[in-house]
């Protein structure tokens, strides 16, 4: 196109008017010369050097042909193209400059896309989603700018819708939660796994959609109107123009509400919904609790019909022609609805009375439960209060719980165990007790059991406001019994232990008894009595010669085992024992006797000198503040008899034959002579408290050996004394011993001597008895 | 079934009520008038046997006419323009909301209705105004409301002019 333009202006330029003129004679060589080579963008050169060979041919017809040759780069080449091309090649140099070009490019861009076809979008959708994104990025507040005005309404309305939805169904929901038929639902709901809200709204949603208004939004005249078949109304013509007044009146009259419709209108019960499209408003006119769902389902209906009819819509003029499909679309509308569930049954609600008896049966249960959980909390209070040791000062209900307290005797019987009697558990109650002493009698009594112990022989009981002990008891716990009662505090019931039995009482009175015995006692002194551990205690002073105390417990019916005894010895200065003292001491002769006389101790009777030399020794000897000792009236006898007897007995000797152990004959008359002196010297001595020993002397002659003559001796001594027994004379009176012949009754070697010699002699010691 | 909007446009207590409570199919009551300040009713008339609704809205009449709710003739395809022939000075009014209607909506068809026809003694129009009128291609009709003289004959001549 370009290139034949390109001819034609040559065809303008006057210098070349003639040459082109020629030129046309060559239309294959024009032709060949422009046509566009692919491969190769540079001229050929070779194809141009024939052209202009033509040229010049034409011009002069005797120029050569092949034969001249141009040479491959000729200046002259350039210059033509210069003067041929020079636009172009201007217009080319323009191209080349990028602001130029995109000029260029901008003046023709809007035609090119707008004659495009789809490809174009195709290719610029990623360039133009990546230009936004990028757009966005640098700053979103633009693209917020320019949304805002559209979203928000939309947003809005919709946010709007689902809250009217969610208190819907909030409202429908706390409306029937607490119904019978609520709990069917519930029930409901759980069995289909519903939530119990959206049951609540499919059975209260009871709504039909009685009328469909398809309005033109620009004449308010009426394209389409169904109703439902049992819905009256007047004239849909009217009645559509009047909605559109209304829908005037109020953007009208309310700022804000310009370039909005009405949503809705209610009146009663009967609800009217619209929906504004473009061109045409479709109003629902709905009677009943519709769900707000029923917004979108006119939306669709609305969008659906503006889809199928939009140009109808649009230029909707009055004539209803060609719209009949619109009532199609609405009678689909208007079979929305959703109508009450009719009762099943009719009948008898069997299945409801027994509910409500199974609810009466328990709530009575429950009732009767209460008051007789009631009477029972009564009852324990009242025999909580009887209770000694218990005093109830509040009870009541608290947290579900019975409560009772007060004061109470930690003696008292524990209010826990009354429970069971009544029948109440003990988590049911809560006890709030303060600890105190208790002072009625039934308490005392139980403080005095378990403080005194009493042995099984005592039992306590209350008579009048008295505690009274029966029985017998030993006489500790009887200590122990009395001083309790003197500690019981003012106002508490007596306690009388008088009645018990005490059974230590015998026991004791030995006891005393023998106590005063030894009190009577002369030489001691009972400093300290008493009972410890059960046993008795006696302490004090004893003289050795008083009486044994322990002697003296059996006659006084006292068991030693209980008694303990401490006695410290002491010398008695009591008349008594000392005369006991002399008594012992001196041992006096039977002849006399000591006694005691006022504060002396007279002595009695008859005595030998020597015992009486004691006496009087004993007597001075006597400790300073003890009694005296009279001898005065002790008549000093003699020893005559003794004597006697002592001097016949001493000269006295038993003759034996030479060399012979046995006495000579005719000797046994002095033997018996001997004997029944010695039996009397014995009878005499202790009857005057002497102690006599006769030495029986064994002698032999000067004839002989010493050594024999002294056993010879000695045997004599023995076999006298041998022969004295056999005659009746005590063996332990008599000694014997050997004296040989060193003892001669006569020095002289005469036969006389010699025969002397040879007997048997007697001496007699005679001593007092100490 | 051809619908068209006809509003009726006039001064106050012209008798443009009465107009319509006469001879149209009425559903609403008057009250409506004062309520919401208009009040529609349908006037069918037959064209070369086709069935015209003329949707007839009935507004408020109004003796300031800047009160007047011009948004009521929105979509209006021609309006029914009355006067009392009685009171001249609603003519004045007529004519002057027949110019704010052409200014705001441009040139829809009327008619003018010079109403209470029949209170002859009253009458206060002469018939140079309405000759200069008819001249300009208005067609205006003399009627009453009382008698039903040219009422119908209004509203079959607005209808054949749409229809």
């Amino acid at each position: 196109m370009s290139a034949r333009r390109t001819v034609a202006e040559r065809h303008e330029d006057g210098n070349l008017a003639d040459r082109s003129r020629s030129l046309s004679a060559f239309p294959d060589t024009l032709e060949r010369l422009l046509r566009p080579v692919p491969s190769d963008t540079e001229i050929d050169r070779k194809a141009l050097a024939d052209l202009l060979l033509g040229l010049a041919r034409t011009l002069k017809p005797d120029i050569d042909g092949p034969a001249v040759r141009a040479p491959w780069v000729d200046p002259r080449l350039a210059q033509l193209r210069t003067l041929l091309l020079g636009r172009e090649i201007e217009a080319l140099a323009r191209l080349e400059d990028p602001q130029q070009f995109a000029a260029a490019v901008g003046r023709v861009l809007p035609a090119a896309v707008a004659h495009s076809d789809e490809q174009l979008g195709q290719s610029l959708a990623p360039a133009l989603e990546n230009a936004t994104q990028s757009s966005i990025r640098a700053n979103p507040q633009r693209l917020v700018n320019i949304l805002y005005p559209l979203i928000v309404p939309a947003i809005s309305k919709s946010i709007g819708e689902t809250i009217d939805k969610t208190f819907q169904s909030l409202n429908e929901t706390l409306k029937h939660s607490l119904t019978w038929r609520g709990l069917r639902w519930r029930l409901e709901a759980w069995r289909s796994g519903k939530s119990f809200a959206e049951v609540v709204l499919n059975h209260t949603l009871v709504y039909q959609v009685e009328h469909m208004f398809l309005i033109h939004r620009h004449t308010g005249l009426l394209m389409s109107h169904v109703a439902a078949e049992n819905a009256e109304s007047q004239d849909p013509q009217i009645v559509s123009s009047m909605l559109v007044a209304i829908q005037d009146f109020v953007r009208d009259s309310f700022s804000g509400a310009q370039h909005q419709g009405l949503d809705a209108l209610r009146l009663g019960e009967l609800r009217l919904w619209s929906e504004a499209g473009p061109f045409a408003t479709l109003v629902a006119v709905i009677r009943g609790n519709p769900p707000e769902d029923l917004h979108g389902m006119l939306t669709k209906t609305l969008s659906r019909i503006h889809g199928e009819y939009g140009l109808l819509l649009e230029n909707f003029d009055g004539d209803s022609a060609g719209l009949h499909g619109i009532e199609t679309e609405l009678a689909a509308g208007v079979a929305q609805r959703m109508v009450a569930p009719l009762p099943t049954r009719t009948g008898f609600p069997w299945f409801v009375a027994l509910v409500a008896l199974v609810v009466l049966l328990l709530a009575g249960a429950w009732g009767i439960h209460g008051w007789l959980s009631e009477r029972r909390w009564e009852d324990y209070l009242a025999r909580l209060r009887s209770q000694p040791g218990i005093v109830v000062t509040e009870a009541g209900r608290h947290d579900g719980k019975y409560q009772v307290g007060g004061l109470r005797d930690p003696l008292a019987i524990d209010p826990v165990s009354i429970l069971n009697t009544v029948g109440l558990k003990a988590r049911q109650v809560v006890f709030h007790w303060v600890r105190y002493e208790g002072l009625d009698a039934p308490i005392v009594l139980k403080r005095l059991q378990a403080s005194l112990d009493p042995p099984s022989g005592v039992t306590f009981a209350v008579d009048g406001n008295r505690i009274v002990a029966k029985g017998s008891a030993s006489a500790a716990w009887l200590d122990r019994a009395r001083a309790a009662a003197l500690l019981l505090p003012v106002g508490a019931p007596a306690f009388d232990v008088s009645a018990v039995k005490n059974t230590d009482a015998e026991r004791d009175s030995h006891w005393v008894r023998y106590l005063d015995q030894l009190r009577d006692q002369p030489g001691i002194v009972v400093t300290e009595t008493g009972q410890r551990g059960g046993k008795f205690v006696v302490s004090g002073l004893r003289d050795p010669l008083a009486a044994d105390p322990l002697v003296l417990l059996g006659p006084a019916g006292v068991d030693p085992s209980r008694v303990t005894s401490h006695w410290a010895s002491y010398e008695s200065l009591d008349p008594r024992i000392v005369q006991k003292r002399l008594q012992n001491l001196l041992n006096p002769p039977p002849s006399v006797a000591l006694t005691v006389e006022d504060d002396t101790i007279v002595a009695i009777g008859s005595a030998p000198s020597l015992w009486l030399e004691r006496a009087r020794m004993a007597a001075r000897m006597l400790p300073s503040g003890a009694p005296g000792l009279d001898l005065s009236q002790v008549r000093d006898i003699s020893n005559e008899e003794i004597g006697k007897l002592r001097a016949t007995i001493e000269s006295r000797a038993i003759r034996f034959d030479n060399n012979e152990m046995l006495p000579a004959a005719g000797q046994d008359d002095t033997l018996d002579h001997l004997a029944s002196e010695l039996n009397r010297l014995s009878a005499l001595a202790a009857a005057w408290h002497f102690t006599i020993r006769v030495m029986v002397t064994g002698h032999a002659d000067t004839v002989g050996k010493g050594a024999f003559n002294l056993s010879l001796s000695l045997a004599r001594a023995e076999a006298v004394r041998a022969l004295l027994k056999k005659r009746g004379v005590d063996p332990e009176t008599l000694a014997v011993r050997g004296a040989g012949a060193l003892e001669p009754l006569d020095v002289g070697t005469s036969d006389t001597a010699r025969s002397a010699d040879r007997r048997v002699s007697f001496t007699i010691d005679l001593k007092s008895q100490s | 079934m051809l619908q068209k909007k006809i509003c009726m446009v006039g001064a106050f207590s012209v008798g443009k009520t009465s107009l319509v409570k006469r001879y149209v199919q009425s559903v609403f009551s008057e009250t409506y008038l004062t309520t919401v300040g208009v009040k529609i009713d349908k006037k069918t008339v037959d064209v070369a046997g086709r069935t015209v609704n003329l949707i007839l809205w009935d507004l408020a009449g109004e003796d300031d006419i800047a009160s007047l709710r011009m948004s009521y003739l929105r979509g209006a395809a021609g309006y029914v323009l009355v006067a009392d022939g009685t009171r001249p000075s609603t003519l004045d009014v007529a004519l002057s909301l027949r110019e704010r209607v052409r200014t705001e909506y441009g040139p829809l068809p009327f008619v003018l209705l010079l109403n209470k026809y029949d209170l002859t003694d009253q009458w206060e129009i002469g018939d140079a105004p309405l000759a200069d009128l008819r001249a300009n291609g208005w067609w205006v009709r003399t009627t009453s409301a009382r008698t039903g003289e040219g009422v119908e004959d209004a509203f079959q001549h607005l209808a054949a002019t749409l229809a």
